[in-house]
Protein backbone atom coordinates (compact mmCIF):
# COMPACT_ATOMS: atom_id res chain seq x y z
CA UNK A 1 0.00 0.00 0.00
CA UNK A 2 1.18 3.51 -0.80
CA UNK A 3 0.38 6.55 1.34
CA UNK A 4 -1.51 8.64 -0.89
CA UNK A 5 -3.09 11.83 0.69
CA UNK A 6 -4.95 15.06 -1.01
CA UNK A 7 -2.46 17.59 0.53
CA UNK A 8 1.36 17.15 0.09
CA UNK A 9 3.36 18.16 3.17
CA UNK A 10 5.54 21.47 2.95
CA UNK A 11 8.52 19.04 3.82
CA UNK A 12 7.80 17.13 1.07
CA UNK A 13 7.04 20.25 -1.27
CA UNK A 14 9.96 21.93 -0.49
CA UNK A 15 12.03 18.37 -1.32
CA UNK A 16 10.70 18.05 -4.67
CA UNK A 17 11.34 21.99 -4.97
CA UNK A 18 15.05 21.77 -4.17
CA UNK A 19 15.53 18.85 -6.16
CA UNK A 20 13.84 20.30 -9.36
CA UNK A 21 15.98 24.02 -8.59
CA UNK A 22 19.20 21.08 -9.08
CA UNK A 23 17.03 19.67 -12.50
CA UNK A 24 16.44 16.20 -10.71
CA UNK A 25 13.83 14.78 -9.68
CA UNK A 26 12.71 12.78 -6.44
CA UNK A 27 12.31 8.90 -8.25
CA UNK A 28 16.06 9.85 -9.65
CA UNK A 29 14.68 11.39 -13.56
CA UNK A 30 15.74 14.36 -15.09
CA UNK A 31 13.33 17.13 -15.97
CA UNK A 32 12.85 15.79 -19.84
CA UNK A 33 12.50 11.95 -18.58
CA UNK A 34 9.47 9.75 -19.19
CA UNK A 35 8.72 6.87 -16.31
CA UNK A 36 9.13 3.17 -18.18
CA UNK A 37 6.20 2.67 -20.42
CA UNK A 38 5.20 -1.19 -20.10
CA UNK A 39 2.32 -2.06 -23.33
CA UNK A 40 0.10 -5.02 -23.69
CA UNK A 41 -1.63 -5.07 -26.27
CA UNK A 42 -5.13 -7.23 -27.21
CA UNK A 43 -5.61 -8.74 -23.80
CA UNK A 44 -9.01 -8.68 -23.40
CA UNK A 45 -11.05 -11.32 -25.31
CA UNK A 46 -14.54 -9.95 -25.32
CA UNK A 47 -12.83 -6.39 -27.19
CA UNK A 48 -12.33 -6.06 -30.48
CA UNK A 49 -9.16 -4.21 -29.26
CA UNK A 50 -7.55 -4.07 -25.76
CA UNK A 51 -4.11 -2.32 -24.28
CA UNK A 52 -2.72 -2.86 -20.72
CA UNK A 53 -0.38 0.50 -20.26
CA UNK A 54 1.76 1.06 -17.11
CA UNK A 55 3.43 4.58 -16.91
CA UNK A 56 5.66 4.31 -13.98
CA UNK A 57 3.05 2.75 -11.02
CA UNK A 58 0.08 4.75 -13.70
CA UNK A 59 -1.91 1.78 -15.11
CA UNK A 60 -4.76 2.56 -17.41
CA UNK A 61 -6.57 -0.78 -19.46
CA UNK A 62 -8.53 0.11 -22.69
CA UNK A 63 -10.76 -1.59 -24.50
CA UNK A 64 -12.79 -1.60 -27.82
CA UNK A 65 -16.50 -1.85 -28.44
CA UNK A 66 -18.52 -0.88 -31.92
CA UNK A 67 -21.79 -0.26 -32.81
CA UNK A 68 -23.81 -0.25 -36.46
CA UNK A 69 -25.33 2.98 -36.52
CA UNK A 70 -26.20 5.65 -38.99
CA UNK A 71 -23.37 8.39 -39.58
CA UNK A 72 -24.30 12.11 -38.65
CA UNK A 73 -25.84 13.94 -41.68
CA UNK A 74 -22.97 16.14 -42.36
CA UNK A 75 -20.55 13.08 -42.53
CA UNK A 76 -22.39 10.75 -44.30
CA UNK A 77 -19.44 8.63 -45.68
CA UNK A 78 -17.46 8.36 -42.10
CA UNK A 79 -17.91 6.41 -38.95
CA UNK A 80 -17.43 7.47 -35.61
CA UNK A 81 -14.55 7.06 -32.99
CA UNK A 82 -15.41 8.14 -29.39
CA UNK A 83 -13.12 8.10 -26.37
CA UNK A 84 -14.49 8.06 -22.89
CA UNK A 85 -12.53 7.62 -19.39
CA UNK A 86 -13.53 6.45 -16.41
CA UNK A 87 -11.40 6.91 -13.10
CA UNK A 88 -11.93 3.88 -11.07
CA UNK A 89 -12.13 4.23 -7.40
CA UNK A 90 -9.95 1.48 -7.41
CA UNK A 91 -7.06 3.05 -9.25
CA UNK A 92 -6.62 5.94 -5.84
CA UNK A 93 -8.34 6.79 -2.45
CA UNK A 94 -8.61 9.82 -4.08
CA UNK A 95 -11.08 8.79 -6.76
CA UNK A 96 -15.10 8.35 -5.93
CA UNK A 97 -17.69 6.67 -7.35
CA UNK A 98 -20.40 8.52 -9.22
CA UNK A 99 -20.79 9.91 -12.93
CA UNK A 100 -17.76 11.20 -14.63
CA UNK A 101 -16.20 14.36 -12.98
CA UNK A 102 -14.12 16.93 -14.13
CA UNK A 103 -10.89 15.01 -14.04
CA UNK A 104 -12.01 11.99 -16.28
CA UNK A 105 -13.62 14.11 -18.92
CA UNK A 106 -10.73 15.94 -18.97
CA UNK A 107 -8.88 12.84 -19.82
CA UNK A 108 -11.18 11.40 -22.57
CA UNK A 109 -11.01 14.95 -24.45
CA UNK A 110 -7.28 15.70 -24.56
CA UNK A 111 -6.75 12.20 -25.46
CA UNK A 112 -9.58 12.48 -28.09
CA UNK A 113 -8.94 15.74 -29.56
CA UNK A 114 -5.19 14.39 -30.14
CA UNK A 115 -5.68 11.57 -31.96
CA UNK A 116 -9.16 12.98 -34.05
CA UNK A 117 -7.12 15.86 -35.00
CA UNK A 118 -4.09 14.28 -36.53
CA UNK A 119 -5.26 12.04 -39.02
CA UNK A 120 -5.37 9.05 -37.34
CA UNK A 121 -8.29 6.94 -37.26
CA UNK A 122 -9.24 6.59 -40.99
CA UNK A 123 -12.68 7.58 -40.47
CA UNK A 124 -13.66 6.50 -43.93
CA UNK A 125 -12.74 3.12 -44.07
CA UNK A 126 -15.75 2.56 -41.07
CA UNK A 127 -18.27 3.55 -43.60
CA UNK A 128 -20.08 0.29 -44.54
CA UNK A 129 -22.72 1.78 -46.69
CA UNK A 130 -23.01 5.53 -46.80
CA UNK A 131 -26.11 7.59 -45.22
CA UNK A 132 -26.86 4.20 -44.16
CA UNK A 133 -24.72 2.22 -41.79
CA UNK A 134 -21.17 2.86 -40.21
CA UNK A 135 -18.86 2.10 -37.36
CA UNK A 136 -19.22 3.65 -34.31
CA UNK A 137 -16.17 2.94 -31.83
CA UNK A 138 -16.34 3.18 -28.34
CA UNK A 139 -12.63 3.47 -26.92
CA UNK A 140 -12.82 3.26 -23.08
CA UNK A 141 -10.02 3.65 -21.13
CA UNK A 142 -10.57 2.63 -17.56
CA UNK A 143 -7.60 3.46 -15.08
CA UNK A 144 -6.52 0.93 -12.82
CA UNK A 145 -3.76 2.33 -10.69
CA UNK A 146 -3.32 6.27 -10.36
CA UNK A 147 0.52 7.44 -9.63
CA UNK A 148 0.35 10.55 -12.15
CA UNK A 149 0.37 11.87 -15.68
CA UNK A 150 -2.89 10.11 -16.96
CA UNK A 151 -3.27 11.97 -20.03
CA UNK A 152 0.13 10.64 -21.25
CA UNK A 153 -0.54 6.89 -20.31
CA UNK A 154 -4.03 7.45 -21.78
CA UNK A 155 -3.12 8.31 -25.20
CA UNK A 156 -0.57 5.50 -25.80
CA UNK A 157 -3.49 3.05 -24.12
CA UNK A 158 -5.76 4.94 -26.73
CA UNK A 159 -3.82 4.20 -29.21
CA UNK A 160 -2.58 0.78 -29.42
CA UNK A 161 -6.07 -0.17 -28.19
CA UNK A 162 -6.96 1.37 -31.85
CA UNK A 163 -4.18 -0.56 -33.61
CA UNK A 164 -5.00 -4.11 -32.50
CA UNK A 165 -8.76 -3.34 -33.43
CA UNK A 166 -10.14 -6.11 -35.19
CA UNK A 167 -13.54 -5.38 -36.19
CA UNK A 168 -15.84 -7.64 -38.18
CA UNK A 169 -15.79 -6.64 -42.09
CA UNK A 170 -19.64 -5.85 -42.97
CA UNK A 171 -21.36 -5.02 -45.87
CA UNK A 172 -24.95 -4.34 -46.99
CA UNK A 173 -26.14 -7.00 -48.97
CA UNK A 174 -29.82 -7.83 -50.40
CA UNK A 175 -31.26 -8.80 -46.70
CA UNK A 176 -29.42 -5.97 -44.90
CA UNK A 177 -26.15 -6.33 -42.91
CA UNK A 178 -24.01 -9.33 -43.76
CA UNK A 179 -20.53 -10.21 -42.07
CA UNK A 180 -17.81 -11.13 -44.70
CA UNK A 181 -15.62 -13.15 -42.00
CA UNK A 182 -13.01 -11.19 -42.75
CA UNK A 183 -11.68 -8.16 -39.71
CA UNK A 184 -10.55 -4.62 -39.97
CA UNK A 185 -7.64 -4.07 -38.66
CA UNK A 186 -5.41 -1.67 -37.19
CA UNK A 187 -3.32 -1.52 -40.59
CA UNK A 188 -6.55 -0.32 -42.11
CA UNK A 189 -7.60 1.91 -39.67
CA UNK A 190 -4.93 3.72 -38.25
CA UNK A 191 -2.49 6.41 -39.80
CA UNK A 192 -0.57 8.80 -38.04
CA UNK A 193 0.19 7.49 -34.62
CA UNK A 194 0.10 11.06 -32.33
CA UNK A 195 1.46 11.15 -28.91
CA UNK A 196 0.72 13.17 -26.20
CA UNK A 197 3.21 14.50 -23.96
CA UNK A 198 2.70 16.71 -20.70
CA UNK A 199 4.33 19.18 -18.67
CA UNK A 200 4.02 19.79 -14.93
CA UNK A 201 4.79 23.62 -13.46
CA UNK A 202 6.08 24.20 -10.13
CA UNK A 203 7.34 27.60 -9.79
CA UNK A 204 9.03 28.47 -13.08
CA UNK A 205 10.36 25.43 -13.53
CA UNK A 206 8.92 22.86 -16.33
CA UNK A 207 9.29 19.03 -16.41
CA UNK A 208 7.93 16.24 -18.29
CA UNK A 209 5.72 13.67 -16.77
CA UNK A 210 4.43 14.82 -13.54
CA UNK A 211 4.62 11.78 -10.87
CA UNK A 212 1.77 12.02 -8.05
CA UNK A 213 3.45 14.03 -5.78
CA UNK A 214 4.18 16.64 -8.68
CA UNK A 215 1.07 16.62 -10.21
CA UNK A 216 -0.76 16.94 -6.53
CA UNK A 217 1.52 20.23 -5.81
CA UNK A 218 1.82 21.64 -9.71
CA UNK A 219 0.39 25.14 -10.06
CA UNK A 220 -0.74 23.86 -13.57
CA UNK A 221 0.08 21.57 -16.63
CA UNK A 222 0.36 21.70 -20.01
CA UNK A 223 -0.41 18.87 -22.36
CA UNK A 224 0.88 19.04 -26.08
CA UNK A 225 -0.20 16.29 -28.71
CA UNK A 226 2.13 15.60 -31.50
CA UNK A 227 2.67 13.75 -34.55
CA UNK A 228 5.69 13.00 -36.36
CA UNK A 229 6.49 16.89 -37.56
CA UNK A 230 2.87 18.52 -36.43
CA UNK A 231 1.66 19.88 -33.30
CA UNK A 232 -2.30 18.56 -33.33
CA UNK A 233 -3.68 19.62 -29.93
CA UNK A 234 -2.67 21.41 -26.80
CA UNK A 235 -4.66 21.55 -23.10
CA UNK A 236 -3.18 23.92 -20.84
CA UNK A 237 -4.42 23.27 -17.47
CA UNK A 238 -4.21 24.39 -13.43
CA UNK A 239 -3.92 27.94 -12.46
CA UNK A 240 -0.60 28.31 -13.70
CA UNK A 241 0.37 30.62 -16.45
CA UNK A 242 3.14 29.66 -18.96
CA UNK A 243 5.39 32.50 -20.73
CA UNK A 244 5.41 32.55 -24.51
CA UNK A 245 8.72 31.72 -24.85
CA UNK A 246 7.86 28.44 -22.73
CA UNK A 247 4.96 27.27 -25.19
CA UNK A 248 7.19 28.08 -27.96
CA UNK A 249 10.27 26.31 -25.83
CA UNK A 250 7.76 23.15 -25.31
CA UNK A 251 6.35 22.75 -28.62
CA UNK A 252 9.70 22.48 -30.19
CA UNK A 253 10.59 20.15 -27.29
CA UNK A 254 7.27 18.02 -27.90
CA UNK A 255 8.25 17.16 -31.20
CA UNK A 256 11.76 16.27 -30.33
CA UNK A 257 10.64 13.63 -27.61
CA UNK A 258 7.76 12.41 -29.31
CA UNK A 259 10.11 11.42 -32.01
CA UNK A 260 12.07 9.59 -29.96
CA UNK A 261 9.59 7.99 -28.00
CA UNK A 262 7.55 6.65 -31.06
CA UNK A 263 10.71 5.31 -32.19
CA UNK A 264 11.37 3.72 -28.14
CA UNK A 265 7.52 2.41 -28.18
CA UNK A 266 7.82 1.04 -31.76
CA UNK A 267 3.96 0.89 -31.42
CA UNK A 268 2.70 -0.86 -34.56
CA UNK A 269 4.42 -4.28 -33.63
CA UNK A 270 0.89 -4.27 -31.75
CA UNK A 271 -0.93 -4.29 -34.52
CA UNK A 272 -3.56 -7.40 -34.83
CA UNK A 273 -2.48 -10.48 -37.10
CA UNK A 274 -5.98 -11.04 -37.82
CA UNK A 275 -7.12 -10.42 -41.60
CA UNK B 1 -4.30 -14.17 -30.30
CA UNK B 2 -7.57 -12.79 -29.61
CA UNK B 3 -10.50 -15.33 -28.80
CA UNK B 4 -13.72 -14.38 -31.05
CA UNK B 5 -16.74 -15.02 -28.89
CA UNK B 6 -20.14 -15.25 -30.60
CA UNK B 7 -23.13 -14.71 -29.31
CA UNK B 8 -24.90 -17.38 -30.74
CA UNK B 9 -26.15 -20.85 -28.67
CA UNK B 10 -24.66 -23.75 -29.75
CA UNK B 11 -27.08 -26.85 -30.14
CA UNK B 12 -24.80 -28.97 -27.82
CA UNK B 13 -22.68 -28.13 -25.21
CA UNK B 14 -21.01 -31.58 -25.51
CA UNK B 15 -18.47 -32.26 -27.83
CA UNK B 16 -18.81 -36.07 -29.54
CA UNK B 17 -15.65 -37.68 -26.96
CA UNK B 18 -18.13 -36.30 -24.19
CA UNK B 19 -16.06 -33.91 -23.00
CA UNK B 20 -17.47 -29.92 -22.53
CA UNK B 21 -17.08 -27.78 -25.65
CA UNK B 22 -13.68 -26.10 -24.24
CA UNK B 23 -12.56 -29.59 -23.18
CA UNK B 24 -13.20 -29.98 -19.83
CA UNK B 25 -15.07 -32.93 -17.96
CA UNK B 26 -18.04 -32.53 -16.06
CA UNK B 27 -16.11 -31.90 -12.92
CA UNK B 28 -12.97 -29.86 -14.22
CA UNK B 29 -12.86 -26.18 -12.98
CA UNK B 30 -11.56 -23.97 -15.80
CA UNK B 31 -8.21 -22.69 -15.04
CA UNK B 32 -7.51 -19.77 -11.93
CA UNK B 33 -5.07 -17.35 -11.64
CA UNK B 34 -4.92 -15.37 -8.57
CA UNK B 35 -2.62 -12.73 -7.74
CA UNK B 36 -2.56 -10.34 -4.36
CA UNK B 37 -0.64 -6.76 -3.81
CA UNK B 38 -1.30 -5.68 -7.97
CA UNK B 39 -2.83 -2.23 -7.22
CA UNK B 40 -0.50 -0.41 -5.24
CA UNK B 41 -2.45 2.43 -4.21
CA UNK B 42 -5.03 0.09 -2.60
CA UNK B 43 -4.95 -0.85 1.23
CA UNK B 44 -5.79 -4.50 -0.02
CA UNK B 45 -6.34 -5.90 -3.68
CA UNK B 46 -6.26 -8.61 -6.12
CA UNK B 47 -6.66 -9.81 -9.67
CA UNK B 48 -7.85 -13.08 -10.96
CA UNK B 49 -8.15 -14.67 -14.58
CA UNK B 50 -10.44 -17.52 -14.18
CA UNK B 51 -10.94 -18.64 -17.53
CA UNK B 52 -12.02 -15.54 -19.70
CA UNK B 53 -12.65 -13.73 -16.61
CA UNK B 54 -10.89 -10.74 -15.63
CA UNK B 55 -11.26 -9.13 -12.20
CA UNK B 56 -9.63 -6.58 -10.32
CA UNK B 57 -10.56 -6.49 -6.56
CA UNK B 58 -9.45 -3.19 -4.09
CA UNK B 59 -10.63 -2.55 -0.18
CA UNK B 60 -10.08 0.19 0.85
CA UNK B 61 -10.66 1.13 4.81
CA UNK B 62 -11.43 0.95 7.93
CA UNK B 63 -11.86 4.80 6.84
CA UNK B 64 -14.31 7.63 7.37
CA UNK B 65 -17.86 6.81 5.91
CA UNK B 66 -19.46 9.19 3.22
CA UNK B 67 -22.38 10.14 3.06
CA UNK B 68 -21.93 9.80 6.88
CA UNK B 69 -25.64 8.91 7.42
CA UNK B 70 -24.40 5.50 6.47
CA UNK B 71 -21.99 5.07 9.78
CA UNK B 72 -22.89 2.74 12.43
CA UNK B 73 -22.03 3.79 15.84
CA UNK B 74 -21.89 0.03 17.34
CA UNK B 75 -20.03 -1.34 14.12
CA UNK B 76 -18.34 -0.86 10.93
CA UNK B 77 -20.19 -1.37 7.22
CA UNK B 78 -19.12 -2.94 4.59
CA UNK B 79 -19.85 -1.82 1.13
CA UNK B 80 -19.16 -3.84 -1.99
CA UNK B 81 -19.28 -2.04 -5.67
CA UNK B 82 -19.35 -4.44 -7.77
CA UNK B 83 -19.11 -2.91 -12.00
CA UNK B 84 -18.30 -4.78 -15.46
CA UNK B 85 -16.20 -2.99 -18.29
CA UNK B 86 -17.85 -1.91 -21.25
CA UNK B 87 -15.81 -3.58 -23.23
CA UNK B 88 -15.88 -6.89 -20.82
CA UNK B 89 -19.40 -8.48 -22.64
CA UNK B 90 -20.13 -9.36 -26.20
CA UNK B 91 -22.33 -6.10 -26.72
CA UNK B 92 -21.22 -2.55 -25.36
CA UNK B 93 -22.53 -2.35 -21.69
CA UNK B 94 -24.11 1.04 -21.13
CA UNK B 95 -21.37 2.91 -18.72
CA UNK B 96 -23.73 3.34 -15.76
CA UNK B 97 -24.52 1.20 -13.22
CA UNK B 98 -27.42 -1.43 -14.12
CA UNK B 99 -29.82 -3.29 -12.04
CA UNK B 100 -28.27 -6.42 -12.33
CA UNK B 101 -24.80 -4.88 -10.96
CA UNK B 102 -26.37 -3.12 -8.03
CA UNK B 103 -28.03 -6.57 -7.18
CA UNK B 104 -24.64 -8.74 -7.26
CA UNK B 105 -23.00 -5.90 -5.18
CA UNK B 106 -25.38 -6.69 -2.64
CA UNK B 107 -25.30 -10.08 -2.60
CA UNK B 108 -21.12 -10.10 -2.44
CA UNK B 109 -21.42 -7.51 0.31
CA UNK B 110 -24.06 -10.50 2.35
CA UNK B 111 -21.75 -13.25 1.70
CA UNK B 112 -18.66 -11.44 2.74
CA UNK B 113 -20.24 -9.62 5.84
CA UNK B 114 -19.95 -13.08 8.10
CA UNK B 115 -16.14 -13.25 7.65
CA UNK B 116 -15.35 -10.20 9.26
CA UNK B 117 -15.05 -8.87 12.59
CA UNK B 118 -17.18 -5.35 11.67
CA UNK B 119 -18.13 -4.73 15.53
CA UNK B 120 -14.14 -3.76 15.93
CA UNK B 121 -14.70 -0.74 13.71
CA UNK B 122 -17.57 1.16 14.93
CA UNK B 123 -18.24 4.16 12.52
CA UNK B 124 -16.13 3.15 9.87
CA UNK B 125 -16.79 1.59 6.22
CA UNK B 126 -14.66 -1.08 4.24
CA UNK B 127 -15.31 -0.48 0.48
CA UNK B 128 -14.24 -3.44 -2.00
CA UNK B 129 -14.59 -2.32 -5.12
CA UNK B 130 -14.81 -4.96 -7.85
CA UNK B 131 -14.23 -4.25 -11.33
CA UNK B 132 -14.74 -6.88 -14.23
CA UNK B 133 -12.17 -6.41 -17.11
CA UNK B 134 -13.14 -9.62 -19.33
CA UNK B 135 -16.29 -11.24 -18.50
CA UNK B 136 -17.53 -15.16 -19.55
CA UNK B 137 -19.68 -16.54 -17.02
CA UNK B 138 -19.43 -16.93 -13.04
CA UNK B 139 -18.52 -13.66 -12.87
CA UNK B 140 -20.49 -13.37 -9.24
CA UNK B 141 -18.39 -16.61 -7.83
CA UNK B 142 -14.95 -15.04 -9.59
CA UNK B 143 -16.10 -11.63 -7.43
CA UNK B 144 -16.86 -12.90 -4.29
CA UNK B 145 -13.42 -15.12 -4.63
CA UNK B 146 -11.05 -12.42 -5.66
CA UNK B 147 -12.86 -9.54 -3.32
CA UNK B 148 -12.29 -12.15 0.32
CA UNK B 149 -8.87 -12.48 -1.35
CA UNK B 150 -8.27 -8.60 -1.52
CA UNK B 151 -9.69 -8.63 2.20
CA UNK B 152 -7.19 -10.92 3.53
CA UNK B 153 -4.49 -8.43 1.59
CA UNK B 154 -5.28 -5.77 2.89
CA UNK B 155 -4.67 -7.27 6.32
CA UNK B 156 -8.32 -7.20 7.93
CA UNK B 157 -8.96 -9.29 10.72
CA UNK B 158 -10.96 -12.33 9.01
CA UNK B 159 -12.49 -15.48 10.66
CA UNK B 160 -11.62 -16.67 7.15
CA UNK B 161 -11.70 -16.67 3.91
CA UNK B 162 -15.09 -17.32 1.32
CA UNK B 163 -14.78 -19.83 -2.00
CA UNK B 164 -17.48 -19.47 -4.50
CA UNK B 165 -18.03 -21.42 -7.47
CA UNK B 166 -21.48 -22.32 -10.01
CA UNK B 167 -22.72 -25.58 -10.50
CA UNK B 168 -25.40 -26.47 -13.19
CA UNK B 169 -26.84 -28.50 -15.22
CA UNK B 170 -26.72 -28.83 -19.58
CA UNK B 171 -27.89 -30.92 -22.01
CA UNK B 172 -29.40 -32.95 -19.14
CA UNK B 173 -25.82 -33.56 -17.29
CA UNK B 174 -24.32 -31.88 -13.96
CA UNK B 175 -21.69 -30.07 -14.11
CA UNK B 176 -18.97 -27.95 -12.39
CA UNK B 177 -17.93 -23.97 -13.21
CA UNK B 178 -20.30 -22.94 -16.24
CA UNK B 179 -18.62 -20.90 -19.05
CA UNK B 180 -20.45 -18.28 -20.44
CA UNK B 181 -22.04 -20.36 -23.17
CA UNK B 182 -22.93 -23.06 -21.12
CA UNK B 183 -24.69 -20.48 -18.89
CA UNK B 184 -26.81 -18.76 -21.12
CA UNK B 185 -27.57 -22.60 -23.00
CA UNK B 186 -27.82 -24.61 -20.21
CA UNK B 187 -30.89 -25.85 -18.33
CA UNK B 188 -29.96 -24.82 -14.54
CA UNK B 189 -27.14 -22.53 -12.94
CA UNK B 190 -26.71 -22.73 -8.90
CA UNK B 191 -24.30 -20.21 -7.92
CA UNK B 192 -22.53 -20.64 -4.27
CA UNK B 193 -20.07 -19.48 -1.93
CA UNK B 194 -18.91 -21.00 1.32
CA UNK B 195 -17.79 -19.38 4.96
CA UNK B 196 -14.37 -22.04 5.53
CA UNK B 197 -14.66 -20.99 9.48
CA UNK B 198 -17.69 -22.84 9.63
CA UNK B 199 -18.30 -24.52 6.46
CA UNK B 200 -21.70 -22.93 5.87
CA UNK B 201 -23.03 -21.68 2.79
CA UNK B 202 -23.05 -17.85 2.18
CA UNK B 203 -24.05 -17.16 -1.54
CA UNK B 204 -26.70 -18.88 -2.52
CA UNK B 205 -28.71 -18.41 -6.13
CA UNK B 206 -30.59 -20.69 -7.92
CA UNK B 207 -32.56 -20.67 -11.68
CA UNK B 208 -33.84 -23.41 -13.65
CA UNK B 209 -35.21 -26.47 -12.52
CA UNK B 210 -34.49 -29.70 -10.82
CA UNK B 211 -35.77 -32.46 -8.51
CA UNK B 212 -34.57 -33.18 -4.38
CA UNK B 213 -31.79 -35.76 -5.75
CA UNK B 214 -30.57 -33.31 -8.59
CA UNK B 215 -30.26 -30.11 -5.83
CA UNK B 216 -28.17 -32.74 -3.21
CA UNK B 217 -26.03 -34.07 -5.46
CA UNK B 218 -24.97 -30.31 -7.04
CA UNK B 219 -24.41 -28.87 -3.22
CA UNK B 220 -21.99 -31.82 -2.90
CA UNK B 221 -19.97 -30.80 -6.37
CA UNK B 222 -19.97 -27.55 -5.39
CA UNK B 223 -17.95 -28.52 -1.83
CA UNK B 224 -15.86 -30.58 -3.73
CA UNK B 225 -14.70 -27.93 -6.33
CA UNK B 226 -14.76 -25.07 -3.74
CA UNK B 227 -12.08 -27.20 -1.60
CA UNK B 228 -10.03 -26.82 -4.74
CA UNK B 229 -10.55 -22.92 -5.40
CA UNK B 230 -9.86 -22.25 -1.21
CA UNK B 231 -6.15 -24.14 -1.48
CA UNK B 232 -6.24 -21.58 -4.67
CA UNK B 233 -6.76 -18.55 -2.69
CA UNK B 234 -4.24 -19.75 0.40
CA UNK B 235 -1.45 -20.68 -2.37
CA UNK B 236 -1.93 -16.67 -3.24
CA UNK B 237 -1.96 -15.29 -0.15
CA UNK B 238 0.87 -17.54 0.57
CA UNK B 239 3.24 -16.47 -2.47
CA UNK B 240 3.32 -12.98 -1.94
CA UNK B 241 5.16 -13.33 1.61
CA UNK B 242 7.41 -16.09 0.04
CA UNK B 243 8.40 -14.00 -2.93
CA UNK B 244 8.42 -11.29 -0.14
CA UNK B 245 11.05 -13.26 1.89
CA UNK B 246 12.94 -14.35 -1.17
CA UNK B 247 13.63 -10.65 -2.19
CA UNK B 248 15.04 -9.80 1.17
CA UNK B 249 17.41 -12.82 1.39
CA UNK B 250 18.29 -11.41 -2.27
CA UNK B 251 19.19 -7.64 -0.60
CA UNK B 252 20.97 -9.21 2.60
CA UNK B 253 22.94 -11.51 0.78
CA UNK B 254 24.49 -8.37 -2.02
CA UNK B 255 24.52 -6.27 1.45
Amino acid sequence: MMDVKRIISKVEKSYIKSNLKKEERIDGRNLWEYREFKIKSDTIASAEGSADVFLGDTRIITGLKYEIGEPFPDLPDEGVCTIMAELLPVASPLFERGPPDEQSIELARVVDRGIRHADCVQTQKLCIKENEAVYILFVDMYVINYDGNLIDAGGVSALTTLLSAHLPEGKIGDDGLEWTGKYLTGDDLVNELPLVLTYGKIDDIVFLDPSLPEELMCDGKISISVTEDKITSIQKSGAATFSIDEIKDLCKRSLEIGQKLRKELDLPQYKSSLK
Amino acid sequence: MPLIIKDEYPEKLFRKDGKRLDGRDLTDLRDIKLDVGVIKNADGSAYLEWGNNKIFAAVYGPREVHPHHLAKPDRGILRVFYRMATFSVFDRKRPAPGRREKEISMIVADCLEPILFLELYPGTSFEVFIEVIDADGGTRCASTTVAALALADAGIPMKSLVSAVAVGKIDGKRVVDLSGIEDKAGEADLPCAITWYNEEISLLQFDGDMDLEEMNDFLDMAKEALVKIHKLQLEALRSKYVSLTETNNKDEGEN
